[in-house]
């Protein structure tokens, strides 16, 4: 099962900073996925750095697996200040710890209640409530539940649920009920909506809900999908020995999901192996990037290092030009959840003329990078194979 | 008479070497010849790992000789002698 995530946020309006804080890591090795999103008290920078610290911490803690994250919470819980001016606490949090068979952990404090959607209906878990002994008004709620294939999980934080507080219909603001309404009515045009979608459509409607479209406070809308994982892979690099070229072919071959060819050789290699002819595209594309070609039964086959280091640049800055190869293999990346890349490790000599321009790297670097921003900041579970 | 057929190499180090520019082939050669010449692309030909003199990239290919450092005009007067031959 593949746990697909994603947060959406706006700032409140007239703020240059955000002031709620999301972070998420994903851990391959032991198929976990902590996830925490805070709201700090007021807005701007203030609101972003309170938001920050307890977040951050809070993922430290329950990475660390040496307390309960129950316990982590409590502490956390316990020994966030209070502001002087409003006599409130200075952040409020909610913590996911999930692993691959959907066995979650939530616990919250001050944020709105999560949502938990299962065919089309909010389920009602059950939860412990742990009082803080220092604070009076604190009280976190403690979940333990299970996931199957489907579920949905809504956090959000009270931009969300206090949006339009005060408009002549929504006198007390959208509420969860309302929240409710929006997301199960969305779910019912969209069942297979992805996180990202859903997630900001429900920050856009609340927008949406709000006075002249200006939030009045931070809006934060975290969505977590289970659902079967989209595989793909990305073959790239001729094999350190050619003598196994077959049998990487084969391997290419027979995987089971999307597939991409990064490289001219690479994809010369394959055609060979397997018997597939090249066909390249006849578009001109003069000083960007070569042009993709066509082989049957391959999703995309572009060129290798050029493309790959443009791909990586549009990956880091989060935009990218959809016409050329790299704005391809971006938008095959992201259509994925588990990417696989299988990296020959043979160099080519032609590369290592100084004539050549810098920007032709290793390929196993830009592939390390690729892995970790893939990983970071688009939340994908990625494994890499050098051959 | 067969066809004259042009393999223009957008690999890496063609690509950076040059070949992009000769990608206005694809255009010319066709407004040129018309259908006595056939020019494509090839994801790579293969040819920058086992020449040791690597700098001569970029490379075409018409028919079957290899054309080394390639221009517009020197793919153009390789076409014309394989069309007169």
């Amino acid at each position: 099962m593949f746990i697909d995530i994603d947060c959406h946020q706006t700032k409140k309006y007239n703020q240059n900073a955000f002031g709620d804080y999301f972070v998420s890591k994903r851990y391959p090795d032991e198929a976990r996925l902590i996830a925490v999103l805070s709201d700090g008290l007021g807005s701007g920078i203030k609101a972003n750095i309170l938001s920050c610290m307890t977040a951050t911490m809070l993922l430290r803690f329950v990475e660390g697996d040496q307390i309960p994250i129950k316990d982590a919470a409590e502490i956390v819980m316990n020994s966030l200040p209070v502001c002087q001016v409003r006599k409130i606490s200075y952040s409020t949090f909610s913590i996911i710890d999930i692993n691959d068979e959907g066995h979650a952990k939530v616990v919250e404090e001050g944020n709105p209640d999560f949502l938990w959607i299962r065919n089309g209906e909010v389920m009602k878990p059950n939860y412990d409530s742990i009082p803080s002994k220092t604070h009076k008004n604190r009280c976190m709620k403690s979940y333990k539940i299970k996931l199957d294939l489907g579920d949905r999980l809504i956090f959000c934080s009270d931009g969300i649920t206090q949006c339009g507080l005060g408009n002549p219909k929504l006198k007390l603001g959208l509420r969860r009920d309302g929240l409710i309404d929006l997301v199960l009515a969305k779910l019912k045009e969209e069942p297979e909506i992805s996180s990202s979608d859903l997630s900001e459509y429900i920050v856009r409607q609340a927008r949406n809900i709000e006075t002249d479209r200006n939030p009045k406070d931070d809006m934060s809308a975290l969505v977590l999908y289970c659902r079967e994982p989209r595989k793909s892979l990305v073959f790239t690099g001729p094999p350190f020995l050619q003598k196994n070229d077959a049998e990487y072919a084969r391997e290419f071959l027979e995987f089971k999901g999307k597939k991409a060819i990064a490289g001219g050789t690479t994809a010369n290699l394959i055609s060979r192996e397997l018997n597939i002819p090249i066909t390249m595209d006849k578009t001109i594309s003069i000083g960007k990037l070569p042009s993709c070609s066509y082989m049957e039964g391959v999703d995309l086959v572009t060129e290798g290092i050029l493309t790959l280091t443009q791909t990586l640049e549009y990956l880091e800055n989060g935009q990218w030009d959809i016409d050329n190869a790299a704005g391809k293999l971006v938008k095959f990346l992201l259509d994925s959840d588990c990417i696989y890349f299988m990296v020959g490790a043979k160099l080519n000599q032609a590369h290592y003329n100084p004539a050549l321009p810098i920007e032709i790297e290793i390929r196993k670097n830009i592939i390390k990078r690729m892995k970790s921003i893939l990983q970071d900041k688009y939340f994908k579970k990625v494994s890499v194979q050098y051959m | 008479m067969a066809k004259v057929n042009v393999k223009v190499c957008l690999g890496t180090t063609c690509f950076v070497m040059g070949s992009s520019n000769l990608q206005e082939l694809l255009d010319l050669v066709p407004k040129k010849y018309g259908e006595d010449v056939e020019v494509a692309g090839s994801p790579c030909l293969g040819l920058c790992s086992i020449d040791w003199e690597f700098s001569k990239a970029p490379y075409v290919k018409v028919n079957d000789e290899v054309i080394k450092e390639a221009t517009v005009e020197k793919v153009l007067a390789a076409i014309d002698k394989e069309l007169k031959a």
